[in-house]
């Protein structure tokens, strides 16, 4: 960081408050995570210095392609790492208090009383010779919930609110359309109404029209009931009418976060550019896409620099050697030195063929 | 029916699977009743939910399955007439399969020229061992690789990379339709468009149809001429793909439509939850119905055949058929 034109990298992050949350105060605060694989032929570092903050009821989405890190900053988030992968440094609070370092036995109390999560496969994540309502009652007898009516009564509540009928807790979970399963596995994450549900690409085995209105159930429960979400997800246009702010992720980084509206409306990085230009449009005319040329770097072999100029249409030659920070512009973190300097004239505009 | 020279045709294909035990037998209609057409150098999408029967016309026209009723004709002759080994050999190569997930799709204990040479030697015995390394370095520079690929094992091979491998290998037995089953829905976005881009190559420099089953609306709109809207193994709805997007006739096309997330446009009500409909058994009637709110009484009596409404665009429901204008689903 020798060049004295480049404003400073935003390194509080955690005290930015981008949206307007509904009660303030976060629910959850992200600093300097960073995730290592430990390999034979060394580590990986799959998230590197990863801060975001979530504040109470609200809905942050991640998007990122496959090997970005998004599964393995959830797990972070969600202690639920395993070797070869640590946490090699940064904190994670939820409710203030630091949960790296806590033993299972500590990290059990919080787990699905106030944090849950929703894993990709339902298909997986469900225990396939139980029936739901079995499954609903072991984890509420985890956290102590022992008498049978309560339990009975609660599970029927939750698996109303996701307007599945309460005679499937009887059901295994082969007799579950897909949508329905994904929808038991979000009632189970609500069995105790928590502050956080942290969900990873819960609607990719979906259709599209039952994404929709999975999407829809998602946040209409999560103003009733004003939990905060985290969404992981390769489609970005899934989220732009959900979430209240984005965070885009690039080869372990974070490469834009903002409020997901400016950040549609006006992309800066020239990753999210790229992202938001690679999806053909079912409206408006029917133009040739480029897509992002190359392919996501190796986390083992990563490009000196900007982590993005390999593939990068803004590149110059400080960006392969400068290695950028996360500059604030207007309310969005952006890690992009060209935009930095603010030259980039060249592109503005050229967004602009998303509008129809 | 379609605008090029026809290239495949079927004609009240069905296929039906038997399922359940000897006592409670039951019959899954996978496909029912489906005619459509395929021309020359012409990109037909297929479209529709899982369970809507897509992949099982996959496999019936790359002769996986045998139809339980109805004709496929390939450049004029039905399909079932093939018999010897080196007709089969013939029409397989001439129609080949790509399949959705390249992972698992490619032997990885093998250089991905392997594959290649493999369907090179078989399908075209006539040429060398140098002929045939020649050849494969030219497939695979029309799908975008270098011939240095050639050399490569599968894992050294990113995803997007793999698929273009699969179409190279397709491509080496200079086929005339490719039945491509969601080859794009494994990969990144950011790489979703170059295979999409190199699709519309082979049908516009090779000459190649492709049949591109996928349940993305937007992408087939990109890459597509023709747009195949299935709903419970029958079609619902056919035609030219921009006259199918901007005046949809079917209701389920309507909702699909409805359904495409879009940054741009506001988000439009959609109170569907996407439940897949039984096949198992069904009555007469339109599939749709239950979850159709123009259904009128005619729809759970009769089936709707397809009839064209305009030329080349067909639909299957009553309610459309009386030329009534009303939108089930806005979008």
């Amino acid at each position: 960081m020798s060049n004295p034109q480049l404003p400073d990298p935003v390194l509080e992050v955690s005290g930015l408050s981008l949206s307007d949350p509904p009660v303030p105060g976060p629910v959850l605060e992200v600093s300097g995570l960073s995730v290592e694989y430990v390999l034979d032929r060394g580590s990986v570092r799959a998230v590197d210095d990863v801060s975001f903050t979530v504040s109470r009821g609200e809905f942050l989405g991640i998007v990122g392609e496959s090997g970005c890190g998004k599964s393995t900053l959830l797990f972070g988030v969600a202690q639920l790492l395993a070797p070869p992968a640590r946490i090699c440094g940064g904190t994670v609070r939820f409710q203030g208090k630091n949960l790296v370092g806590l033993t299972d036995k500590q990290l059990s109390a919080i787990r699905w009383r106030d944090v849950s999560v929703v894993m990709q496969s339902a298909m997986n994540a469900l225990n396939p010779v139980t029936s739901i309502g079995k499954q609903f009652k072991d984890a509420m007898q985890a956290h102590g919930v022992r008498n049978g009516d309560e339990i009975a009564a609660r599970s029927a509540e939750v698996l109303r609110m996701v307007g599945i009928d309460p005679v499937h807790l009887r059901s295994y979970p082969h007799q579950l359309s897909g949508g329905m399963r994904q929808r038991s596995m979000i009632a189970m994450a609500m069995l105790f109404t928590p502050d956080l549900i942290i969900m990873d690409e819960p609607t990719s085995a979906l259709d599209v029209v039952a994404q929709r209105a999975m999407m829809v159930q998602i946040k209409e429960l999560q103003q009733t009931y004003g939990f905060a979400v985290i969404f992981v997800t390769h489609d970005m246009s899934l989220i732009s009418h959900f979430s209240d702010r984005l965070m885009v992720m690039y080869a372990g980084q974070v490469g834009e976060l903002g409020s997901t509206r400016k950040i549609f409306d006006r992309p800066r990085h020239p990753y999210t550019r790229g992202l938001l230009e690679a999806f053909p449009s079912i409206r408006g005319p029917r133009v040739p896409l480029k897509g992002i040329p190359g392919n996501p770097p190796d986390l083992a072999r990563l490009p000196t620099g900007c982590r993005f100029h390999p593939r990068c249409p803004l590149a110059v030659e400080r960006c392969m050697h400068v290695t950028p920070g996360l500059y604030q512009m207007d309310e969005t973190l952006v890690r992009c030195l060209r935009l930095a300097d603010g030259d980039t004239s060249q592109r503005t505009d050229e967004h602009r063929s998303l509008t129809p | 029916m379609s605008p090029t020279t026809e290239l495949l045709r079927s004609d009240h294909l069905t296929r039906h699977f038997k399922i359940g035990s000897a006592l409670s037998r039951r019959t899954l209609h996978a496909v029912d009743d489906v005619s459509f057409a395929i021309g020359e150098r012409e990109i037909v999408a297929l479209v529709g939910e899982s369970g809507s029967g897509k992949s099982t016309i996959a496999r019936l026209l790359a002769r996986v399955y045998e139809p339980t009723a109805g004709v496929i004709t390939f450049e004029g002759k039905p399909i079932k007439a093939i018999r010897s080994r080196r007709d089969k050999l013939r029409y397989s190569g001439l129609v080949p399969m790509v399949f959705q997930d390249p992972f698992a799709s490619i032997n990885p204990v093998f250089r991905v020229q392997h594959g290649v040479l493999r369907c090179l030697k078989l399908h075209r015995p006539e040429l060398s061992g140098k002929q045939r390394l020649d050849e494969a370095a030219r497939v695979f520079g029309v799908v975008g690789l270098g011939a240095d690929m050639l050399q490569r094992f599968p894992y050294e091979l990113s995803g997007g990379q793999r698929q273009r491998v699969g179409f190279a290998m397709a491509l080496a037995m200079r086929p005339k339709l490719i039945l491509a089953d969601e080859p794009v829905s494994m990969l990144d976005v950011s790489i979703r468009i170059g295979l999409l881009n190199m699709m519309a190559k082979l049908r516009d420099e090779e000459g190649v149809s492709i049949l591109y089953i996928t349940h993305d609306l937007a992408s087939a709109r990109y890459v597509a001429d023709r747009l195949i809207v299935m709903y419970a193994g029958q079609i619902a709805e056919a035609g030219p793909i921009e006259d199918v997007l901007t005046a949809p006739k079917h209701p389920y096309t309507q909702l699909l439509l409805s359904a495409v997330p879009d940054p741009i446009a506001p988000l439009s009500e959609v109170t569907d939850r996407g439940e897949p409909p039984k096949v198992i058994d069904p009555a007469p009637g339109c599939r749709f119905r239950w979850r159709c709110p123009l259904a009128i009484e005619e729809c759970s009596a009769v089936t709707p055949a397809l009839a064209e409404l305009k030329p080349g665009h067909e639909v299957a429901c009553h309610v459309a058929q009386t030329g009534a204008e009303a939108r089930a689903f806005a979008s």
